[in-house]
């Protein structure tokens, strides 16, 4: 199948199963390793993406469903001003320790924030609950999404 | 390697339905997650695949004379964000997945998935929700407990799509929801307990009680809420215990990965009687709340 | 005395940004699923799906040009994994053992015909009666290891007690859940061979390597990938899968990648051991527990490998913070046709410490004492003898510890004020620091420190994997030497380009490998004019006032102990019996944070994974097969559960550790489910006796009240 879309702004067009794993195609088919794979299964969020915006599981989203779609990883967002601000409040809380689950965080971060730019602490803690990190218990974390919110102030 | 369909209209995706022997794919939450195989390995699909997520027709909510619609192809995150779409729902639909999930997962797809945990279905059911059925020749209305008849069966044809549904606009003032999951962030639901009623001059007007993940569906008993129609909220709290009982041989569920039969028994009937006893204090009663 | 470091810089702790966080961010970290190399094959594993059985016959499709089966025939050398007992096959021979116990390998250029070959291969088994749970093992008498100890005469005091209470204690399998699953690579170039992989022991990997390829040394070369999270899953477990990609590409002469998915790991990798223990105490007419009987018992799973050395730990564990005059303490490790348990934070310490905790707990509500009080009375003190007959050696400040965190929680007020359902408790524990016994004294670590002009390169085989040691330890070598830390570099982790300074296991890497670097930036500072290019090497060497003796088990089990105490505030659900921890007041003692920020990170995480541990974290096996088998049924913690936590820390330099510092990484996970543990007691008005407390268990035991 012809699959049409954007992908980090730019126009693809490629010729693919429509069943395979946004997951794989960003990873094998555009060298796009940012984005990982925790489980495969839609559970921890390692493998989030922007879809017109908005954070999806590109492990349990088919190739087919992106058609005339803008898809963003991590690769296309870290250009923005927004990126540098969510990179100096998780720089700056400690939010990272082994990293694997961080660049799937970054992401959901951005989609919390383009939805509702002043979270409360439970809006925070819902809006990356779809995300699972092992080493941080996710309080430095939360404490980077604030520190995020607080420098890039403006730009959501 | 399969082939996908893209229509851009319902028409369009109903022909391909009729034409040819498909799998839809709306957000593809359960789906691909029941068809995965491993890592970084296309999951097992055996049959084109027909994308409906995008059909725009498939999409709108609207409040109609009484009758609320609501577009099977909007994700969950949508119907959190649409005016026309009640609170309870909402209460519901938030506690479910995660944002990620939510972002894709829609609301036919959790009722054509036919999972006893499907959370929306208590609601649903409870709501007297009606569920259009479409094909290229022909469409039907049936009732959503006729729709679904066991755990991932329905009555669903290969032609058909579900492209509406339907729900009485009815609302109550006592609306409780209890959800059981294994921690309470993105968890499946271990058992969960919907209650509804409303109650005038201290006498039941109207009760409803759905109860997922009990039992092979949807557990919800029409003859014990209309046996306590027109009673007064105090006898009702009197005999919730009685009351209760009538449900327990329609709680049968199982022991699983995630809970046991035991537990799921137990706590719903709890939660049942628990409802049936605080109704006394809920507006509408006069009485002073708990 | 003056510790190492005092003259150096007051401001040690002072948290610096990590050096790894900017690439990770960024998501430019390469972690070995994003390694390429030409010609690459991949390998998919074929697994046993029976729990004890004889392999009749294997049967293989015809196999593709290009493709190819690696089995136990093809291993070179011994097919066994080498660990503390190399028992593990590198590939199943004659038998299988457990469920998902790898036969063999099938490798290619296309991951799909893989999984379809793997599919359409035939084995055939003949089952044979397996054994499930430790009570079916320790009724068989299927023993691994059967360690004992004594201390003083148990038996008179035991024969004299004023009153005796028997109590036993339970813990359930735990899944380490590191975010990036297993993955290991291996090519030759040329003679040698380059295993790569995410990894917490190149040098255990490597000398595995040597024995199953049956290679010489300097052609066997491990280099550790960016590592995303272990906590013990990736000590031993990385020489098994390591092992298996080196056969392949000695096989096939080229490069062999096998990465896992979330449903393998769960599979097959290691799991912490469930756990049963014993207790029978003996009291005094002043209700002190005079002389204690311990029986541990710890399920194995189908091989040993180093779960010998987690029971040691487990049992030199066992008395966790308390002085008992009089012990007898047996441990033993049963062998079950199941996926064997391994190392995971805490190496056995945690199912002992709760059982302990646990048991004075229960003891001082039996008997209308204040439990914090009752355990008072049994604390250790500088210069008592511990459980092993060595001596505590460090100056203890557990009461100041548990002062601050009686005061910072309120505890005695919730105590008193909190209603049904709601509840509050406090566990005590310590760590022992570096590996048990002689293990420090038997590996010998060594680090190199290299100058090259203005810039220090640092060269050790502790890795990074999310714990913070390249930021702590170049931080170590900078502050010492008075470098910005951009000038102190870390060495790649190649084993043919470091020294073996040991695995990065045991929260050994800031004291032991971080306080040989200080030594050696100290020298190196003394030394700083020699020369634009020179190197200073350090060998650990254990201070010589230690002793132990392997055989007897008597001596100091461990060189110095990081100390602490956790308040948990729970509340429960009285319906559903839903358990949230609302809160964790934490106090340790650590000796002398190196980085404040770095250390609450390992704090927090580690709180969080032994709450996780304590509450959702239900992992069971039936008849061999684990029932949550993927992340949808095997919960941990999201940012919705977890607790509000608050980390202090008390000073107590330590004299052999670098500034002061001693052990950190695994000491807040053994606080935290006796904490919980205890509050949920509190809250429920009975006793808990087995981890995790779900809905399902606390149902039953409301019930029983």
């Amino acid at each position: 199948m012809i699959i049409e879309f954007r992908l980090n702004h730019e126009k693809r067009t490629i010729d693919i199963d429509p069943s395979a794993r946004m997951l794989d195609v960003l990873r094998d088919d555009f060298g796009l390793t940012s984005v990982k794979e925790g489980c495969g299964e839609g559970e921890c969020g390692a493998c989030v993406i922007l879809v017109d915006g908005r954070a999806m599981n590109s492990c349990i989203l088919p190739a087919g469903a992106v058609c005339g779609k803008s898809v963003v990883t991590l690769e296309g967002f870290k250009h923005t001003k927004r990126y540098r601000a969510i990179e100096n409040g998780f720089l700056k809380a400690g939010s990272v320790q082994c990293g694997f689950c961080t660049p799937g965080f970054v992401m959901a971060t951005e989609s919390l924030l383009n939805e509702n730019p002043h979270p409360t602490d439970e809006e925070i803690k819902d809006g990356l609950s779809g995300n699972l990190c092992r080493c941080t218990g996710y309080n430095m974390i939360i404490q980077g999404v604030r520190l995020a919110i607080k420098e890039g102030e403006g730009l959501w | 390697m399969v082939n996908g369909f893209r229509p851009r209209t319902l028409r369009e995706a109903l022909q391909i339905l009729s034409a040819n022997n498909c799998t839809v794919m709306a957000g593809g939450t359960d789906l691909m997650v029941q068809r995965a195989r491993g890592f970084s390995i296309r999951p097992d699909f055996d049959r084109p695949l027909v994308f409906i997520e995008p059909l725009e027709e498939l999409k709108h909510s609207v409040r109609e004379n009484g009758t609320l619609h609501l577009g099977p192809c909007m994700t969950l995150s949508d119907l959190l964000r649409h005016p026309a779409v009640p609170d309870p729902l909402k209460e519901i639909i938030g506690m479910m997945a995660s944002p990620p999930t939510r972002n894709m997962a829609t609301l036919g797809g959790n009722i054509c998935n036919a999972s006893p945990a499907g959370d929306t279905l208590p609601w649903l059911y409870a709501m007297n929700a009606k569920l259009k059925l479409q094909s290229a020749e022909k469409e039907r209305i049936v009732a959503i407990e006729d729709f679904i008849t066991g755990p991932k069966k329905t009555i669903l044809q290969s032609d058909e799509l579900l492209t509406g549904i339907l729900v009485p606009d009815t609302r109550f003032h006592l609306n409780r929801y209890r959800k059981l999951g294994q921690r309470k962030g993105m968890s499946l639901t271990k058992a969960s307990f919907l209650g509804m009623a409303e109650i005038s001059g201290n006498t039941v007007t109207d009760i409803r009680i759905a109860l997922g993940s009990v039992a092979p569906r949807i557990v919800r008993a029409a003859e014990i809420e209309r046996s306590m129609l027109g009673r007064y909220v105090g006898d009702i709290n009197a005999a919730a215990a009685v009351i209760t009982e009538r449900y327990q041989p329609l709680i049968t569920p199982i022991d699983d990965a995630r809970s046991t039969a035991m537990y799921r028994k137990k706590v719903s009937l709890d939660l049942i009687r628990q409802f049936l006893e605080t109704l006394s204090g809920s507006p509408g009663t006069g009485t002073k709340s708990e | 005395m003056q510790f190492r470091g005092q003259s150096v810089k007051e401001n040690i702790g002072t948290s610096i940004l990590r050096v790894d966080s900017r690439k990770k961010i960024r998501g430019e970290a390469e972690y070995i699923a994003d390694w390429k190399f030409d010609g690459m094959l991949y390998a998919k594993t074929v697994r046993s799906s029976k729990a004890k059985a004889a392999i009749i016959s294997i049967t293989l499709p015809e196999i593709p040009e290009g493709y190819a089966v690696i089995d136990h025939r093809d291993v070179p050398g011994v097919n066994r994994m080498r660990t503390v007992v190399s028992d593990h096959p590198i590939f199943a021979e004659k038998d299988v053992q457990y469920i998902g116990q790898p036969i063999l390998l099938v490798v290619g250029p296309d991951r799909e015909t893989l999984y379809d070959l793997a599919a359409q291969i035939d084995i055939q088994y003949r089952e044979e009666p397996a054994l499930f749970t430790l009570e079916e093992a320790e009724a068989h008498s299927r023993v691994f290891t059967d360690y004992h100890y004594k201390k003083a005469d148990p038996e008179k005091y035991f024969h004299k007690a004023e009153r005796i209470i028997e109590d036993t204690f339970s813990t359930g399998y735990q899944e380490h859940v590191y975010l990036e699953p297993q993955g290991m690579a291996a090519e030759f170039k040329g003679d040698t061979l380059f295993v790569y992989g995410s990894m917490q022991c190149p040098f255990y990997v490597k000398h595995a390597l040597i024995e199953t390829l049956a290679m010489p040394e300097d052609n066997v070369r491990v280099v550790q990938t960016v590592t995303g999270g272990a906590f013990g899953g990736k000590e031993e477990f990385p020489s098994l899968n390591g092992c298996q990609v080196a056969v392949a590409a000695h096989k096939t002469r080229r490069p062999v990648v096998m990465i896992y998915d979330r449903a393998e790991d769960i599979l097959c990798s290691t799991k912490r051991h469930p756990a049963k223990i014993r207790y029978k105490a003996a009291l005094d007419k002043n209700d002190t527990v005079v002389a204690l009987d311990i029986d541990v018992l710890l399920n194995a799973g189908a091989y040993n490998g180093l779960s010998p050395v987690v029971l040691q730990r487990a049992i030199f564990s066992a008395t966790n913070v308390y002085n008992i005059e009089h012990l007898n303490v047996r441990g033993r490790n049963f062998m079950t046709n199941t996926v064997p348990s391994g190392a995971y934070r805490g190496f056995g310490a945690p199912q002992t410490i709760f059982g302990i905790e646990m048991l004075f707990h229960t003891i001082a509500l039996k008997l209308g004492l204040d439990p914090l009080e009752y355990k008072m009375r049994h604390l250790l003190k500088q210069g008592d003898p511990t459980c092993t007959g060595g001596r505590v050696h460090e100056t203890v400040k557990m009461p100041e510890i548990i002062q601050a965190a009686v005061e910072r929680s309120g505890y005695y007020d919730k105590l008193r004020t909190n209603k049904k359902f709601q509840g509050i408790g406090i566990a005590l524990f310590l760590h022992g620091c570096g590996f048990t016994g002689k293990g420090e004294s038997q590996i010998r670590g060594k680090i190199v420190l290299q100058k090259c002009r203005d810039r220090v390169i640092l060269k050790v085989s502790s890795v990074e994997m999310g714990q913070g040691a390249e930021t702590v330890l170049r931080k170590i070598v900078a502050n010492t030497l008075d470098l910005p830390i951009a000038n102190v570099l870390c060495e790649k982790i190649d084993t043919g380009l470091i020294p073996d300074s040991g695995p990065t296991v045991a929260s050994r890497t800031t004291m032991i490998v971080g306080g040989l670097l200080h030594d050696a930036a100290l020298e190196m500072r003394a030394r700083w004019d020699e020369g634009t290019q020179f190197e200073v090497s350090k060998i650990y060497e254990h201070p010589d006032y230690l002793s132990w003796d392997d055989e007897t088990f008597r001596g100091d089990a461990y060189p110095v102990h990081s100390w602490g105490a956790n308040v948990a505030e729970v509340e429960i659900d009285p319906v559903s019996y839903e358990l949230t921890v609302k809160r964790i007041t934490a106090v340790y003692d650590v000796g002398v944070p190196i980085d404040e920020r770095a250390l609450i990170g390992q704090m927090q995480g580690g709180i969080v994974q032994g709450v996780g541990w304590a509450t959702v974290e239900l992992m069971e096996s039936e008849g061999g097969k684990l029932k949550q088998g993927n992340l949808t049924d095997y919960k941990i913690p999201t940012s919705m559960d977890v607790p509000d936590i608050a980390c202090y820390f008390i000073s107590n330099p330590y004299e052999f550790g670098p500034f002061g510092a001693k052990c950190a990484g695994e000491l807040p996970f053994v606080g935290a489910p006796p904490a919980v543990a205890a509050a949920v007691s509190n809250a429920m008005g009975c006793a808990i006796r087995d981890l995790p407390i779900t809905p399902e268990k606390l149902m039953e035991t409301g019930h029983d009240h």
